[in-house]
């Protein structure tokens, strides 16, 4: 072979491996080439020529496509952190996102072949399998498809007596890790999430304020910068206009109301898992609870869920230390640990 | 973990994600296996088609929507369907040789000469891969019989508050509360798994369910949390995986294909699985909504779980819609105070009743109100 043709081959075998995170709010991609990025989880069609000319896009994704949404057919395709199917519009919307976070780790003038370890959440494994390899099969040679808490663990290496609580804006997921791929049995998602608490703090602050003036996505930036539990860490006080007016709200209680409402939930099914197991194993997974996603991000949750399971004995809850992108980094190291021969072409 | 034990751990993990994955695989033989199949079925696909009619018109659970024309009447069958959406399986009908039906299949139903409103039953994607048709609309189904399931008894107390208060006793007082309210209407016939202080097995309450032509499950029950001071309510209802897996995967087959209906006995069970999930999400959903709005007149604190999916023998068991409703909390020493008295049960019981006459209300509600994505965001969402 000469060196010519072997630079050829060479190029030609090139991969690019890269983990992806899909969720229902942001989606987060990391590549073996040192690149990470995240975008939100939305993706906009100009709705006629003049939105095309005003925007001047063909497509729009993340904060971009939110901002001009008034000209934007907007999607946000992954419905409780799964593709959302029954509409063509939808799955598109997937392929879209999904092409739109590889071109945010891959230079245009790469033409690596792509493998992808894409994390989905825990009890939609099956379904999403099947859909994502129809959303990635135009972009990448090959794909895993794992769930997002086995993703998380995998990536701080909890692989063995371990439990994983991945909170989105979706679901929570929950996965128990003992040394092997987790079994359905080992985890659990539950659906009231992040934007379960953006409806009932949008729901508080209605009844509390009538006259304010504002949308769904204002409650989810105020939940985003104050969000606790427990005790309050000072007063909470947020810019809502009323009638056109600028004016500083008070929405301490609201909050502290809002976020504590999935608190139950995860109480419940944190224990409810941990129960099933192996009761040998129980205390030790009990000492090693790992929070990831978005909503680990909630002041005081790491410590309330200590305190409260600890009720069953010794507890210990360490929240990961990027959880924007601990789904998809822990996807990343599936990729790059992953044999050759598990590698099969789509 | 050592080292080595990391690598090991780690290579059995790596083998494990990629035999999960071959499982569904798109090249897998399985699936080769599954599209041969499917192929196989394309020529029986105008006689399943015909069985599917059979079916609906000779069990009463599939009556005709009210304002159609029955469809045992070979004329209204004959009718050309106005868009056909593949010509090819028509066609196929006329020409490929049928294989001939089990003989007690046909007989409540003559073979018309030409199926022609397959089009409208062959568009079973819409049926079944839309989050706006309601099955139990489409087809037109009723509520006869509802089954109350009041959780524990005999020797399983269930739950146990700190005053010795029995989830048993108390699920049991509020069912046969529910039982009369729901007798009152005049509509339903009511029925108890147990309506005394008697051990069941979970088997034998699905098979009590599943024997007695059940077309409502709702199975009570009372929590106990860790946390004493927290007060939560919540309704289960089951949601199979695997279900949605097959619905998906025959989405998927299906698309540009010709052969859509081409499982007549994947398309029965599917439209029953997601008739269930459907109608059972809807069921645990008012019935939460009921009992939490009110029973926050008596405890401003009690919390909202929501509706949640788990996979609870019992219901996943039972053949019919059905919901595990977890009333309350019993671990919180004033609820629990609150439960032994005989007006605040009364009172469940009424609320589950709304719950439940509401669930039943909407059934005639054909397209279910969608999620629109684009008022998710941005728009006012008051």
């Amino acid at each position: 072979m000469t060196k010519k043709s072997a630079t050829k081959a060479a190029e030609k075998n090139k991969k690019l491996l890269v983990g992806i995170d899909l969720g229902t709010s942001r989606s987060a991609i990391a590549a073996d080439n040192g690149k990470r990025k995240w975008v939100e989880s939305y993706v906009g069609w100009p709705r006629d020529f003049i939105a095309r000319k005003v925007v001047g896009k063909p497509v729009l994704f993340g904060e971009e496509a939110v901002a001009h949404r008034l000209s934007l057919d907007i999607y946000r395709p992954l419905k409780n952190g799964v593709i959302k199917e029954g509409t063509a519009r939808d799955e598109e919307a997937v392929k879209e996102l999904i092409r739109h976070l590889l071109s945010l780790v891959r230079p245009e003038s790469d033409d690596s072949r792509v493998r992808a370890v894409v994390g989905v959440p825990a009890e939609s494994f099956k379904v999403n399998k099947v859909a994502l390899k129809k959303a990635v099969a135009e972009f990448a040679e090959s794909l895993l498809v794992v769930s997002e808490p086995f993703a998380v663990a995998y990536g701080v290496e909890a692989l063995d007596n371990a439990m994983v609580i991945d909170i989105g804006a979706g679901t929570v997921d929950f996965c128990i890790m003992h040394g092997t791929v987790p079994a359905e049995e080992d985890q659990r998602t539950v659906l009231t999430a992040g934007d379960y608490i953006d409806q009932q703090l949008e729901s508080f602050l209605r009844e509390r304020y009538p006259e304010a003036d504002f949308t769904l996505n204002m409650v989810r930036r105020f939940k985003e910068e104050h969000s606790f539990v427990g005790e309050p860490p000072g007063e909470v006080k947020v810019e809502i206009p009323v009638e056109g007016k600028s004016t500083l709200h008070d929405i301490t209680d609201e909050m502290q109301r809002a976020c504590e409402s999935i608190l139950p939930a995860i109480v419940e099914t944190t224990l409810e898992l941990i129960a099933k197991f192996d009761p040998e194993y129980q205390d030790a997974i009990r000492e090693n609870i790992i929070l990831a996603g978005g909503g680990s991000q909630i002041r005081g949750l790491a410590d309330y869920l200590e305190k409260t399971i600890g009720e069953y004995g010794p507890t210990t809850i360490k929240t990961v230390e990027d959880p924007l992108f601990g789904g998809a980094d822990g996807a990343l190291a599936l990729a790059c640990e992953m044999p050759e021969e598990y590698w099969t072409e789509l | 973990m050592a080292n080595a034990d990391s690598k090991r751990v780690k290579s059995v993990i790596l083998q494990g994600v990629y035999e999960e994955n071959l499982k569904i695989g798109a090249g897998s033989p399985a699936s080769v296996r599954r599209r041969a199949i499917l192929r196989r079925r394309r020529t029986a696909v105008p006689v399943l088609l015909i069985l599917l009619v059979s079916l609906a018109l000779v069990t009463g659970r599939f009556s005709p929507l009210p304002d159609r024309t029955p469809a045992a009447e070979p004329s209204a069958l004959a009718e050309p369907a106005p868009m056909l959406p593949w010509p090819d399986i028509l066609s196929g009908y006329t020409h490929a040789p049928l294989a001939p039906p089990p003989a007690e299949k046909i007989v409540s139903a003559p073979l018309p000469a030409v199926p022609l409103d397959a089009g409208r039953l062959l568009d079973y994607d819409l049926l079944l891969n839309s989050d706006s048709v309601r099955l139990s609309a489409v087809f037109g189904l009723g509520v006869q019989t509802i089954v109350i399931d009041p959780g524990h008894g005999g020797k399983d107390p269930g739950a146990i508050g700190s005053h010795g208060t029995m989830e048993k006793d108390i699920v049991l007082d509020i069912a046969l509360r529910l039982r009369d309210r729901l007798q009152q209407s005049g509509n339903y016939r009511v029925l108890m798994t147990r309506d005394d202080d008697t051990f069941l097995s979970l088997a034998e309450r699905v098979r009590f369910a599943n024997t007695h032509d059940t077309d409502l499950f709702i199975s009570l029950h009372i929590n106990a949390l860790p946390q004493k001071e927290s007060n939560v309510t919540e309704t289960y209802y089951f949601g199979p995986p695997s279900d949605l897996y097959t619905l998906r995967l025959a989405e998927q087959e299906n698309r540009g294909s010709d052969i859509q209906t081409g499982d007549f006995r994947n398309m029965i069970r599917k439209i029953g699985d997601l008739l269930k999930e459907q109608e059972s999400a809807t069921l645990a959903a008012t019935i939460q909504q009921s009992l939490f709005s009110n029973m926050q007149k008596y405890d401003k604190k009690i919390s909202d779980a929501g509706t949640k999916i788990a996979p609870f023998v019992v219901l996943l068991g039972v053949d019919a819609p059905s919901v595990l409703v977890e009333i309350s909390c019993i671990t919180k020493q004033e609820e629990e105070l609150s439960l032994g008295t005989e007006s605040y049960r009364d009172q469940i019981s009424l609320f589950l009743q709304q719950g439940i006459t509401r669930y039943l209300s909407q059934r005639h509600i054909q397209v279910v109100k969608g999620e629109k994505n684009d008022k998710e965001i941005g728009n006012k969402s008051g």
